[in-house]
């Protein structure tokens, strides 16, 4: 037998190859030192992965599974390609909900960028003032009729003035 | 071929018992986890990926045909799954640090070593996972299907849905390639 592929050395480190193959394979490994050397690169190497480290889900892994399958629906009943591909995750928002998101963004940009000037430029001092006193709560008794925070506010005028 | 206990937990997944569900989630976690820990080389992504898998099945699961053995069909899930993660540089952050709360198990753990054995095993862990995080990621999904996982070439086809003679070869490909990238590893770092 001449020198096999790798691939057949492969596969019978895996015991995946017919029993003729393998037969073959046995007697003409112990005559060719490149034959075996590339088994023993692969023992060696399989070795390697058997001191790796297996790693366990962490603590608490079911529990967060179980919690985001109460977020969804119940599954759902259309057929679906063999369980893969299957969107999981919300990125899919409608468009329209996309744009009353930026448009509520760009307002509550555009009211900041105007207020801010608004509140920083000095000339409109009196602009200011006019806007102030429109707003203010003069048009409010400071005590409503009939109750005692209107006594209670002679009393103090009357204690202020002595 | 289905075990008995998963046909059980499937059936009465079926007929409305979600904590059936739960059952199979304890059963295959640490398998699905560890194979998304190898194929995407942290904590943080094999967690985020392996809920994934889990919430992929939980929705699919009523259609899922029991003619068709459940861990190689949560495997087909997880491997897609990996596949299709983030297409983003993988092992930016290497592998070996593990994660929060994550837990480590030495499978074939023999009495314990000493501390030359742990260190020198370290080193050769190290070299591989660097080794591996370089492998494309099909030739590593299918490296750790067989080394780590310990499946059959059958096994493997239906899982990654391709030929048996597709794995036969990419297996080989997967060595040649890793024991090239193994070694220059060592040349670099003496």
């Amino acid at each position: 037998m001449s020198c096999p592929k790798t691939e057949l050395i492969s596969a019978y480190l895996d015991e995946e190859v017919r029993s003729g193959d393998r037969a073959a394979l046995e007697n003409h490994l112990p005559g060719c030192a490149q034959c075996e050397a590339a088994l023993l690169d692969m023992r060696s190497l399989r070795s390697a992965f058997a001191k790796t480290d297996r790693h366990q889900a962490p603590y608490g892994f079911t529990t967060r599974v179980m919690a985001r399958t109460a977020e969804l629906k119940s599954p759902s009943p259309h057929p679906l390609p063999s369980g893969e591909r299957i969107k999981v995750r919300g990125w899919f928002i409608p468009f329209s909900i996309r744009f009353a998101e930026a448009a509520v963004l760009l307002m509550v940009i555009f009211v900041g960028i105007m207020a801010g000037s608004f509140m920083t430029n000095g000339s409109s001092m009196a602009q200011t003032a006019n806007l102030a006193s429109s707003l203010s709560l003069d048009l409010f008794d400071a005590a409503p009729p009939g109750s005692l925070g209107g006594a209670y506010l002679a009393m103090t005028e009357a204690s202020n003035e002595k | 071929m289905q075990n008995s206990d998963d046909l059980d937990r499937i059936n009465r997944f079926k007929n409305g018992d979600t904590a059936a569900f739960g059952e199979i989630v304890l059963a295959y976690q640490d398998k699905i986890y560890n194979l998304c820990r190898y194929m995407l080389g942290n904590a943080h992504d094999a967690e985020d990926a392996a809920q994934d898998v889990f919430l992929k099945a939980y929705q699919a699961l009523p259609r899922f045909q029991p003619d068709a053995s459940l861990y190689t069909w949560l495997y087909r899930i997880a491997a897609n799954t990996c596949l299709d993660y983030r297409k983003k540089p993988v092992f930016a952050s290497l592998f070996g640090d593990s994660g929060e709360g994550e837990r480590l198990v030495h499978d074939r753990a023999s009495d314990a070593p000493s501390p030359e054995q742990l260190y020198h095993s370290k080193q050769i862990g190290r070299e591989l996972q660097i080794s591996l995080g370089k492998l494309s990621p099909k030739l590593r999904a299918i490296i750790v299907l067989k080394e780590i996982e310990e499946l059959s070439y059958e096994e493997i086809a239906e899982i990654l849905a391709i030929s048996m003679g597709t794995v036969k070869s990419r297996i080989a490909r997967a060595r040649e390639e890793l024991q090239k990238s193994m070694q220059k590893f060592r040349e670099q770092n003496p």
